[in-house]
């Protein structure tokens, strides 16, 4: 990052190749379609690139990373639901909502996993587990505590532990029913 | 389901590759190539607070120097201790948090609305406990005088402030806003305790300590003003 706030095409790149995959699976969770998320990590890194004198040599890079994608994301967020808000009633919303708690599937990818969970939680977990950062660089990236960050873990964890339970059930049931 | 094996299910689907097209990360390459240029980092932390601390008590000293500092010379001294002991440690809190609102990925001691209760409950807490005039001569005039002048010096100090971070960037400008709002609020309120001379208790605790909320109520607003401008301008760029 040094490097790169000096100028440096080589590492600017390197740092793009490096990070781009982490921040794309987190941006992917709110996206409707790949192309989507496509462009919104465009927008990421054109928004890094106009702040990067923010980074400080010696400080955690990938808090500061996530901190501006976080932004970025939930300014595409707010949008979307503006349009959304515009072209779905609200009544299609909830039956969609209630077909989703009641058909449980059983999960395999991390976004299957973290359905369940609120946006919260979810950016929380994709931090720690897919970025791997630690509870205290979670708390820098969304600008809160380590002690909140521990509670919406600790839901989190209640949320899944719930959800796995009862797929686990559905799955015994189908077994036993002919 | 152990909490064992739900990490187990989450680091297994962590570790799953995901790939990203290598045309989209030669287009990102591409887009910032033009525009790379050599940059010098923010100073550190201590720098900017202590610059904001500075423009702070400046620009208070300033308006008092020209307005009088007739409510400074009309306190004891245990008051004038606990009051601006008081003062500067909410600003300095304020001073801290505003720079790491306008640095992504910084640690913060609280949070924006935290800051504000604080500094209201302190405020009014210091006030009710220095003051016990009961009178209320002329309390909406003068309260509103008062409320109009700790404004006045909020301003400049919020736009001093602001040209402080200017190389910084606002993660959330409705909260980064709010706290620039807490900090000039405090230099406003830091005025009229050097220079407003009615210690009559309600006047003091409702309309000196006002200066604050309404200050960083202002500088939401205009936080949120800016946010708006920054969603259309992203808008504008895809």
């Amino acid at each position: 990052m040094a490097r790169y706030q000096a100028g440096d095409f080589v590492a600017a790149r390197a740092l793009i190749n490096r990070i781009s995959p982490a921040l794309h699976r987190f941006l992917n969770a709110q996206c409707t379609s790949v192309a989507d998320a496509d462009d919104l990590l465009q927008e990421v890194w054109l928004r890094i690139h106009r702040v990067r004198q923010t980074y400080r040599r010696g400080k955690p890079l990938l808090p500061w990373i996530f901190a501006i994608a976080r932004r970025v994301r939930i300014d595409h967020y707010r949008k979307s639901l503006r349009s959304t808000m515009r072209e779905q009633r609200w009544d299609e919303l909830s039956a969609t909502a209630t077909d989703s708690l009641t058909q449980p599937q059983p999960a395999d990818t991390l976004d299957e996993l973290l359905a369940p969970l609120s946006e919260s939680q979810r950016e929380v977990l994709e931090m720690l587990k897919v970025a791997g950062m630690s509870l205290e660089e979670v708390a820098r990236a969304t600008s809160s505590s380590v002690g909140s960050v521990k509670q919406k873990v600790h839901r989190a964890y209640r949320k899944l532990r719930q959800s796995m339970s009862l797929v686990e059930l559905r799955k015994g049931q189908t077994g036993v029913v002919p | 389901m152990r909490d064992a094996e739900i990490d187990e299910a989450l680091d297994r689907a962590a570790r799953e590759p995901h790939q990203v097209p290598g045309e989209l990360l030669k287009r990102i390459g591409e887009s910032i190539g033009p525009s790379l240029e050599p940059v010098r980092p923010l100073p550190p932390t201590w720098v900017l607070t202590g610059a904001l601390l500075l423009i702070g008590v400046a620009v208070a000293l300033a308006f008092a120097a020209r307005a009088g500092i007739h409510g400074f010379e009309a306190l004891n001294v245990p008051a004038r201790v606990a009051i601006f002991g008081a003062l500067a440690v909410l600003t300095c809190l304020a001073a801290e948090l505003l720079v790491a609102e306008w640095t992504p990925g910084s640690p913060r001691l609280s949070t924006p609305a935290g800051l504000l209760a604080m500094a209201s409950v302190v405020l009014f807490g210091v006030f009710a406990l220095l003051f016990h005039d009961y009178r209320v001569d002329h309390f909406v005039s003068a309260g509103i005088a008062c409320l109009l002048t700790g404004l006045a010096c909020a301003a400049p100090a919020a736009l001093l402030g602001l040209w402080v971070l200017r190389r910084g960037w606002a993660v959330n400008p409705v909260t980064a806003g709010l706290v620039a709002g807490v900090l000039s609020g405090l230099a406003g309120v830091t005025l009229l305790e050097l220079h407003c001379t009615n210690f009559q208790a309600l006047h003091v605790i409702v309309w000196h300590t006002l200066v604050v909320p309404v200050s960083a109520g202002v500088g939401a607003i205009l936080g949120w003003f800016v946010q708006r401008g920054r969603a259309l301008s992203s808008r504008a760029i895809r």
